[in-house]
């Protein structure tokens, strides 16, 4: 019993994202009491990981406030249901649009006039002091900074950050720069725990998404730019579109892409790949593309297509035949230094098989290299690694 | 590895005229400007036309008008797009969900909405993906940016219109926008006149007749003089001069 209000409590130091990755490095979370930022320079969706956020809230039990200027709020209970079913009470929305329509409200909280900013402050507030929520968000701070003076937007966020604070709840301001410089910028950084920063790169016609976390606060750090995705009642997953396997001949690529991925295929000619392996992992709150190369030096050409714009590498190496250690070293340096990688030492069950410090060693890696022992056929070891070489991609400087 | 950005090399000649789809560029941004009424949308809907019946995808931007009612305005001109919707052809609609809150919802006809005027990133979130769902290049067609600036400050304004273009540019193919005259300050039109590649205008005559004429067109030599288009109301205009907006019409 005791463990269980222990386990209970600890969940509810921290407001979760839903986003497993993120969640571990954050800790469990982003703090109770805390500010964030979603940023933009540029367009990017900002507004899915919001919602992600006050779904993975409310389908914890949680109170949110959603204040949103941009939609009706029959529209944005509408656009939440692509979650999936969530008790519709725990959200609160705060509707800043049905004035603008002049529809009738439907909604507990209402903004009667989007032109008066100490109106909106004042639903805002009474919003948060009687309905308690453990987060809020305010959709956006664009829509406030296009209509009213810097100084004014600046106090109205310190204000609304004052009256989150006391009853605990986190904080979540959207905003794209429109229209501030830097010094605007700045003065909201200095009232922000944490900075989700968005990107959206449109490459070959096809618009990819990126998020990282900057922590600003006391001991702050900043991931990766960590690719992420959609997907409908799921919600937002870490997404890395190209994850490559490689090793030696006969390592047991093909097998580690079989065995780690839902769904694999692979090309080959009696058992022996010739052009490469394709899977896709789900797992996690991770989703990737696998990528398995060929390993004879004959295929190199195939690698080295492969090798554009990856974002990791698993290395696999047979445990028991230290003879293709050379080659292994070879494949990494074709890929060129700084991409992350893990080694999966496989066929780690053969009795002759080295153990991961031995093969650090015998390849010369670095003690920080990340070494896991799998058996591939059994898939032993394979979610450890991927799992690893996962956090290394996102990283944290 | 740089893109190379297809604007004509050789300065090249262009026919007088209303005109038409085939001077445009890919990889090219236009503006339209012209009083209320002239026959902006018209014209769009003429060059929309020319485009699909090419072949091209064609994104249609529309704030000031219901899709139902874009579509119902085509077909006066001959223009069924109905038949190239989710193929060819794609709306981003930015229009049904703030007139109504039950916004089209026909799984046959792919459409991107977005909220709200001042939703500016989701506008250009929404044209980015359904550039996707055509593939690269389209045409887009945007009308119009005067209703943005009810609801949005000129320089949110001129920052979105700067990355779209550039996005569009670089990444999507080309973009007309267009923009109402008369209601907008000089200084406001001077600042969307620069940010693109080429300006077309309209205007009325004397005798309440349409004209239009290129402005200038970076990197192509342009036959500034004014041809004319149809007249205010561009299906009685059609029928007026049998083939309003196609082929110059000697005034």
């Amino acid at each position: 019993m005791s463990i269980m209000t222990n386990v209970e409590e600890k969940s509810q130091e921290k407001a979760m994202t839903g986003i497993q990755l993120l969640d571990e490095k954050l800790g469990g979370g982003f703090p109770r009491n805390s500010t964030l930022l979603l940023f933009s320079e540029i367009p990017a969706e900002k507004r899915i990981f919001a919602e992600q956020f006050v779904m993975a809230g409310v389908k914890n039990n949680e109170t949110c406030l959603y204040v949103d200027f941009f939609r009706a709020p029959q529209l944005a209970r509408r656009e939440f249901t692509k979650f999936g079913t969530y008790p519709e009470d725990k959200l609160i929305i705060v509707d800043a649009t049905s004035s603008q329509l002049l529809l009738p409200c439907t909604e507990k909280y209402a903004i009667k006039d989007v032109e008066n900013l100490e109106g909106i402050f004042d639903v805002v507030s009474r919003a948060i002091r009687e309905m308690r929520p453990q987060r809020v968000v305010i959709d956006s701070v664009e829509f406030l900074a296009d209509r009213f003076p810097e100084e004014k937007v600046l106090d109205f966020w310190r204000r609304l950050s004052a009256e989150a604070r006391e009853i605990g709840s986190t904080l979540c301001f959207l905003f794209i720069n429109w229209t501030y410089d830097s010094s605007g910028i700045s003065s909201m950084r200095d009232m922000t725990d944490y900075v989700v920063e968005f990107q959206s790169i449109i490459s070959g016609g096809v618009v990819r998404s990126l998020m990282r976390i900057e922590k600003l606060k006391d001991g702050g750090f900043k991931t990766n730019w960590v690719p992420y995705t959609f997907k409908d009642i799921v919600g937002v997953t870490v997404y890395f579109p190209r994850i490559l396997v490689t090793g030696p001949f006969n390592a047991g690529k093909s097998t580690v892409v079989k065995n780690l991925c839902n769904t694999s295929v692979n090309i080959d000619r009696m058992g022996t790949t010739v052009a490469f392996d394709y899977g896709n992992v789900n797992t996690m709150g991770l989703e990737a593309e696998v990528f398995g190369t060929p390993g004879q030096e004959r295929f190199e050409f195939i690698f080295k297509i492969f090798a554009r714009e990856v974002s990791g590498i698993l290395l696999v190496v047979d445990a028991s035949r230290p003879e293709d250690f050379e080659r292994a070293k070879s494949m990494l340096k074709l890929v060129g230094p700084g991409l992350p990688f893990v080694i999966v030492a496989n066929k780690s069950d053969l009795p002759d098989a080295l153990s991961p410090q031995r093969i650090r060693d015998a390849i010369g890696l670095g003690q920080d290299v990340p070494v896991v022992s799998s058996i591939a056929t059994r898939g032993v070891g394979l979610k450890e690694a991927f799992k690893l070489l996962a956090q290394q991609i996102i990283g944290v400087k | 590895m740089l893109r190379t950005v297809s604007a004509p090399s050789a300065v090249g000649e262009l026919a007088s005229g209303p005109p038409s789809i085939d001077i445009f560029p890919v990889n090219y941004s236009v503006l339209l400007a012209g009083p209320s009424g002239v026959g902006k949308f018209e014209y769009f809907l003429d060059l929309v036309k020319q485009s699909l019946e090419q072949g091209k995808r064609v994104i249609f931007v529309t704030l000031d008008i219901h899709p139902a009612e874009v579509r119902e305005r085509a077909k006066a001109i001959g223009l069924d797009i109905e038949t190239f919707e989710g193929r060819t052809f794609l709306f981003v609609d930015c229009y049904s969900a703030i007139s109504s809150d039950k916004p089209e919802l026909d799984p046959k006809r792919r459409m991107y909405q977005v909220s709200s005027f001042s939703n500016l990133e989701g506008i250009s979130m929404a044209m980015a993906k359904a550039s996707n769902d055509l593939k690269a290049p389209v045409m887009i067609f945007f009308y119009t940016l005067s209703t943005l600036f009810l609801h949005n400050s000129q320089q949110a304004i001129s920052k979105f219109m700067q990355i779209v273009t550039s996005r569009v540019k670089t990444h999507l193919g080309f973009i007309a926008y267009a923009v109402h005259e008369g209601v907008h300050d000089q200084m406001t039109i001077n600042l969307l006149r620069s940010l693109v590649d080429g300006v077309i205008e309209a205007r009325f005559t004397e005798d309440l007749r349409s004209e239009i004429r290129i402005h200038h067109m970076r990197g192509l030599r342009a036959d500034t003089s004014w041809g004319l288009i149809g007249g205010p109301a561009g299906i009685e205009a059609r029928n007026m001069t049998g083939n309003a907006l196609t082929g110059r019409i000697e005034p």
